[in-house]
């Protein structure tokens, strides 16, 4: 189950500046993240990646590495050491997408 | 782009046998070999031949110098595979200022724990430079702040921004010291190896001569090995160096991104030398095997080193199996054994030959530490099978003691010790952590093993230390990670590893002082989320009843040992899997 935190006008102002639909990128991180899912807990933005789910880290390597391809994008090695949360690593791409 | 060559049209080969390293790059800049980088689509970045290498760290040492920094002092690198490493590391060389190199942050949420490792490896090495990828000049900025005497800090910018000032060069000489490597110790205790121009020079002539990988004209090597790592550092920077051999690189990361870039630079550019720990070759096995292309061609590989962790013949023989229909030729094959204490190896096996083991008794050596052959090699149950690492290089000694310091017989299971021209004068400004490794001029290696006829069977590590994918982690790191985040209370972790056959399985138990399924199942995953975040491992998570507690020693101090032994056991839930 995937639940969207953001608010409405938040999501759509990103999306505008981002031209990269914030739903689209969630979709995607889910799509990703969604078999490492544990118990009843559903992945939020808020879900913590490395901490709240069971993915290892080859698993999160070759997530980033898929996203960047799928969007075109390359995270700096600094940025992805701050980044915990799906809504983070969401934000990011949306960043990213934008300056591309 | 021009591929650089593989062998130089006039210059001859020289096999080592320099006295320092710029000694060894103003010999390899006079013919056309060098350096390349290539990225995870197999794409050429950059090429730096050896001459260039040479002029542009020329250019960086007078910058160094002239922004007044002093003979001796130390300058911290971020190692990333890139041309700004060379720039740096042999700037450094020719100004006389020795470089620290040091990993870069691995995986995602990692910030705070690189930046304490940063803080911790400037403390101990006394660092009055900071430089690296420009990534990450903020995080070298903010590890800097508490240390006043780093008088420079940032991405290579900040390097090359200092104004080239007319001054001579100071190349390091022959009797001075070359950098300091971290490998050994906690992160938390970091221990910088000093590694010295003469023991360099020792551990190089060993290594790429006939009793090491033996290099002639015509080798090339290809390496995604870190350059923060003796192997990377020593194995596939200095060796080619120091015989004028062209290498092709990719990042650690590429590498584990897209595993079989490594193959296919192999079979495109026809390198002949390339070094992997057994986790490497799996990964090749495990990821690579679906996507190799149909004109891999691997006959040209001849040496395919394994060192860096525990050799598992298991493993390459399914890399060998999985890779022969390309031509890999499994004699090509070579087990070695070393450590950043030695510089970087000690023993070599014999070259064509197949990776050979010894199969013994798991019992007799788990209970009466001798290595007695098993009665059916095949029984896995009763049967421990290693790999044999052969034999020590030429000028050192090696030697396994007994608990009493009696050097022990074939087959009896002691502390490996050995002594030579490449062993370290000591950890730098560490002179108690020196005296404890180095007794009349033999290095306690802390690990376990047996001879065979002259070789070297090594079975474990004395230490606690964990090697997961071939990084070294220590479980007080683990455990300390655990305790930071409040999981559990302080003394409520032990980490270890156990032995899956595959390889190394890092275990917390952890003391569960909550009662319900879901709370204890909660703790286990907040715990291995802990571990996962701070130190980028794995773990399973055994939960130890509070009535119970974790055993300590006799001087009250957690055993790890004991802790092990009860897991094994299965006095702790989950219990283990049957091995």
């Amino acid at each position: 189950m995937i639940v969207e935190t953001d608010g409405m006008t938040d999501t759509l102002e990103r999306a505008r500046v981002s031209g990269q639909s914030r739903g689209e990128v969630i979709r995607e991180i889910c799509r990703h993240l969604a078999p490492f899912q544990t118990g009843e807990r559903p992945i939020t933005g808020d879900t913590v990646i490395a901490k709240d789910l069971t993915i290892d880290s080859l698993a999160i390597m070759d997530m980033v590495m898929e996203l960047e391809d799928h969007f075109d994008i390359s995270i700096p090695m600094n940025v992805v050491a701050e980044i915990h949360t799906v809504d983070q690593l969401a934000d990011t791409i949306q960043k990213l997408c934008a300056r591309r | 782009m021009k591929m650089l060559p593989t062998r130089n049209s006039t210059l001859p080969l020289h096999r080592a046998g320099f006295v320092s390293v710029p000694a060894m790059l103003d010999y390899a800049a006079r013919g056309e070999t060098g350096v390349t980088f290539y990225n995870a689509r197999g794409e050429q970045l950059s090429a730096l031949p050896w001459r260039e290498v040479r002029e542009r760290a020329h250019v960086v040492a007078r910058k160094l110098i002239g922004a007044g920094f002093a003979r001796g002092e130390r300058i911290l690198i971020t190692a990333d595979t890139w041309p700004g490493f060379f720039d740096a590391f042999f700037g450094a060389q020719y100004a006389g200022l020795l470089p620290v190199p040091v990993s870069i942050p691995v995986g995602i949420g990692g910030k705070d724990a690189y930046l304490d490792q940063l803080r911790r490896q400037l403390a101990a090495s006394g660092a009055v430079a900071a430089v690296g990828l420009d990534d990450l000049a903020g995080y070298l900025a903010d590890a800097a702040r508490e240390f006043p005497a780093v008088r420079l800090h940032g991405g290579m910018d900040a390097l090359y921004a200092l104004p080239e000032k007319p001054v001579d060069l100071r190349p390091l000489g022959a009797d001075e010291q070359c950098y300091i490597q971290f490998s050994s110790g906690s992160t938390r205790h970091p221990h910088g190896v000093q590694i010295t121009q003469r023991a360099l020079m020792a551990n190089l002539a060993g290594m790429v001569g006939p009793a090491g990988l033996d290099v002639v004209e015509g080798d090339r090597a290809v390496s995604w090995l870190p350059l923060y790592h003796d192997m990377g550092l020593i194995g596939f920077l200095m060796a080619p160096l120091s015989t004028q051999i062209s290498i092709d690189y990719l990042t650690p990361r590429d590498f584990a991104r897209r595993p079989m870039q490594w193959l296919n630079l192999i079979s495109r550019n026809r390198c002949t030398i390339s070094y992997s720990p057994s986790f490497g070759y799996d990964l090749a096995v495990r990821r690579g095997a679906a996507q190799v292309p149909p004109d891999l061609d691997l006959r040209c590989w001849r040496h395919a080193g394994i060192g860096g962790d525990m050799v598992r013949a298991d493993v390459l023989e399914r890399f060998a199996t999985t890779f022969a229909p390309f031509g890999f030729d499994s004699t090509a094959f070579i087990p070695s054994y070393g450590m950043a204490e030695v510089c970087l190896a000690i023993t070599f096996c014999p070259h064509d030959t197949e990776v050979r083991t010894d199969a013994v008794d798991r019992t007799a050596l788990a209970e009466a530490q001798r290595a007695v052959p098993a009665a059916d090699p095949n029984d896995h149950q009763r049967a421990r099978r290693f790999v044999i690492c052969g034999r020590v290089l030429p000028g050192h000694q090696l030697e396994v003691r007994g608990p009493d310091g009696a050097v022990l017989a074939d087959r009896e299971v002691g502390r490996i010790f050995v002594s030579g021209p490449s062993v370290m004068p000591g950890y730098f400004g560490e002179p108690e952590a020196s005296r404890e490794v180095l007794v009349d001029g033999w290095l306690d290696t802390g690990d376990l093993g047996y001879m065979l006829d002259g070789e070297i069977v090594v079975t474990g590590r004395a230490k606690d230390l964990i090697i997961v994918n071939g990084r070294n982690v220590w479980p007080q790191d683990i455990e300390w990670a655990v305790e930071a985040k409040r999981v559990v209370k302080n003394g409520d972790a032990a980490a270890f590893s156990i032995d899956t056959g595959e390889g190394e399985r890092v275990v917390v138990a952890v003391l569960a002082r909550v009662s319900g399924e879901e709370a204890r199942a909660s703790l286990a995953r907040d715990v291995a989320g802990a571990v996962r975040e701070a130190i980028a491992v794995d773990c399973d998570v055994a939960l130890v009843p509070p009535t119970l507690g974790l055993p300590t020693t006799s001087s009250g101090k957690l055993s790890r040992a004991r802790t092990k032994a009860n897991y094994l056991a299965g006095l702790y839930a989950p219990k283990p899997e049957a091995a």
